[in-house]
């Protein structure tokens, strides 16, 4: 897989995390558990902004622009379709041998999509 | 909350990141998908040590690369330093990321809080099986695809 790809899935599940260590009622139950999800929220921002910074510049602005937008930017292909906006994927695309070794973007909605090989 | 759970009741790792992996390696993944899940599960745990009681830690995550509840439950009689805590029982879960939100990621950790904060963490100490561990989490315990592939 495209290391940059690697990167922008992993900034996402970062994000995700962050956002749901952040959710209140995961907060309860985080704190239940004896966990401290406040001070783990400033750790994984630390970490948050050092890989952001490994990935190249044009798709780190991309991945925020359709973050804020989307509030998801990088999404899996499902039966040939972005699981983003469900547009078919054009055949010669989902057909490509060098799928998941290039950065693609979906058509329609732009958005950062990868196979689940 | 009878969720299907695979087990590794014989850990042999002797650090928490190829603990993790060695759990990992029960759903079958992908190599990249492996590897992805290992960096975020060990990204968290890097902000800050899962462990919920006493010899007992539940590293977990949401992600885009799985597309249903993947649950594991760890034993290494030896324990395993996480790092300054050694860790005899891992319980590890993965759920995916859904439009819905976090909801049922949230479900989850409350059943399993719930579980543990009664007398669920002594009873999982004491497990003596995966299938025993798997009824004290009120889980159905359910064969490693990697173990169905063994002759």
């Amino acid at each position: 897989m495209n290391k940059d790809l690697e990167r922008l899935i992993s900034l996402h599940d970062l994000d995700v995390m962050i956002s749901d260590l952040q959710n209140k009622d995961i907060q309860k139950q985080e704190k239940k558990l004896g966990l401290s999800p406040a001070a783990a929220v400033v750790e994984l921002k630390k970490m948050r902004s050092e890989l952001s910074l490994l990935i190249t510049r044009r798709n780190r602005d991309m991945y925020d622009q359709l973050a804020s937008h989307y509030g998801n930017a990088v999404v899996p292909v499902i039966h040939e379709r972005c699981s983003g906006c469900f547009t078919q994927l054009p055949t010669a695309f989902v057909a490509s041998p060098d799928r998941n070794k290039r950065v693609e973007t979906c058509p329609a909605c732009g958005r950062f999509i990868y196979w689940c090989d | 909350m009878k969720r299907p759970i695979f087990s590794n009741w014989s850990i042999t790792s002797v650090t928490r990141k190829t603990a993790l992996a060695e759990l990992l390696k029960l759903f079958s993944f992908q190599k990249t998908t492996e590897e992805l899940l290992l960096t975020a599960l060990e990204t968290r745990e890097q902000a800050e040590p899962t462990i919920v009681h006493n010899g007992i830690a539940m590293p977990h995550c949401r992600s885009i690369l799985v597309d249903d509840f993947m649950i594991a439950v760890g034993k290494s009689e030896k324990g395993i330093p996480w790092p300054g805590k050694k860790v005899k029982i891992i319980i590890l879960f993965i759920t995916p990321v859904k439009p819905s939100g976090p909801e049922e990621h949230m479900k989850l950790i409350k059943h399993l809080a719930k579980l543990l904060r009664t007398d669920g963490a002594e009873k999982l100490l004491k497990a003596d099986s995966p299938i025993e561990a798997a009824s004290i989490l009120h889980f159905t315990l359910q064969e490693s695809k990697q173990n169905e592939q063994r002759p």
